[in-house]
């Protein structure tokens, strides 16, 4: 027995190794979110019945989600990606610098972004049953509320958008596949 | 999803997935449906609302379970991974996991990588170039890091997860 021989196994050539990340059920609610999200914003007819059953629909979507969040796999739970803006603005600071960090789950301001999807989602649903309860019909606060909130959403979902481009472009790391596929090239965590 | 031309437990998983979030937007409607009906009738008659609890409890407990079992599917495939990993010959990887759980140092690595492939302490001291009471030194500090009081229950370590793939046949290695 040599000693390269030894050492041989320890030391193992980089290889595409991949480690399963995202589930089936999170990579399902992701995509039928952005799916309903689409479909209510553009095809289908604002205040109709479609309408208010693709809201509900999204919100369930939502619910199930935070469901997994607590009991469901290692990198879909709550505890994998706190909500923590401190870490979130230097995770950001540190795509200037170039000194990027990998996560497995999402990276701290990608969290913040998914809560505020989910919290943005739940607020349009709300609204949208509020008007079409008797109690609060023809305020238009709750219109205006509602409207606000999609508003936020377009602007949330750009960002979003954007920040898996630069994440990508930054980290060379296909960040997209991984939706699809639910797995991530297996990096040195930090 | 790619999951439809994976592994029969891939598929399992992908399907338990949708059935999940079918049921759950099921109980969503439901349940905004019960509501309404209390916002519009004041309150319903006790028999119908208790009912209506009933199913709405038991739709989102189901759900609750389906989650369970999904997550049961998902850390199976993992475990079957890790054990065909092994048997095609990647115990090198399994092996370095289990390293780095550990929080081996690199020459408490290199030692007990010798270790596992049988090498004498002696060997291993003249072949790192150490003393031997080094080595011992070395081995007590990786047996106390995993848990394991000798030799053999370093290997047992190794062994069992050749072995956790349960009444499932391993791949047959390449």
């Amino acid at each position: 027995m040599t000693e390269a021989g030894i050492s041989g196994a320890a030391a193992k050539p980089p290889q595409a190794a991949t480690v399963r990340v995202w589930d089936p059920l999170v990579r399902l609610v992701h995509w039928s979110l952005a799916l309903a999200i689409v479909l209510n914003a553009t095809v289908v007819e604002d205040e109709s019945l479609m309408h208010e059953v693709i809201g509900y629909a999204a919100v369930g979507l939502v619910l199930v989600r935070l469901l997994w969040g607590l009991i469901g796999t290692e990198h879909a739970r709550f505890r994998a990606f706190p909500p923590n803006p401190v870490a979130a603005i230097r995770y950001l600071a540190s795509h200037l610098s170039g000194r990027h960090q990998s996560h497995l789950s999402h990276n701290p301001a990608g969290a913040l972004m998914a809560y505020n999807l989910w919290a943005t989602v739940i607020g349009m649903g709300i609204t949208g049953y509020m008007m079409g309860t008797v109690r609060f019909f023809g305020y238009d606060w709750v219109e205006e509320l509602h409207e606000g909130l999609f508003t936020w959403l377009l602007i949330s979902i750009g960002l979003h958008l954007a920040g898996v481009v630069l994440d990508t472009l930054v980290t060379r790391r296909p960040l997209v596949p991984a939706m699809f596929h639910g797995k991530k090239p297996k990096v040195k965590e930090r | 999803m790619t999951g439809l031309n994976g592994t029969p437990h891939e598929r399992r998983a992908v399907l338990l997935a949708a059935v999940i979030l079918l049921q759950a937007v099921t109980a969503a409607f439901f349940v905004a449906d019960v509501v309404a009906d209390l916002a519009i009738d004041g309150a319903l008659d006790d028999v119908h609302m208790w009912l209506e609890a009933v199913a709405a409890v038991a739709l989102v407990g189901g759900i609750v379970f389906l989650m369970i079992e999904l997550r049961r599917v998902l850390a199976r495939m993992a475990t079957l991974e890790t054990v065909s990993q092994a048997a095609r010959g990647d115990m090198a990887e399994v092996i370095d996991a289990f390293f780095t759980d550990w929080h081996l140092t690199p020459s408490e690595r290199d030692v007990a990588l010798m270790v596992l492939k049988g090498i004498d302490n002696d060997d291993i001291a003249r072949i790192r170039g150490t003393a031997p009471g080094t080595v011992r030194a070395q081995c007590t500090a990786i047996y106390t890091k995993a848990g394991v009081e000798s030799r053999a229950q370093l290997f047992s370590v190794f062994m069992e997860e050749l072995l956790s793939g349960e009444n499932e046949p391993p791949h047959p290695a390449g």
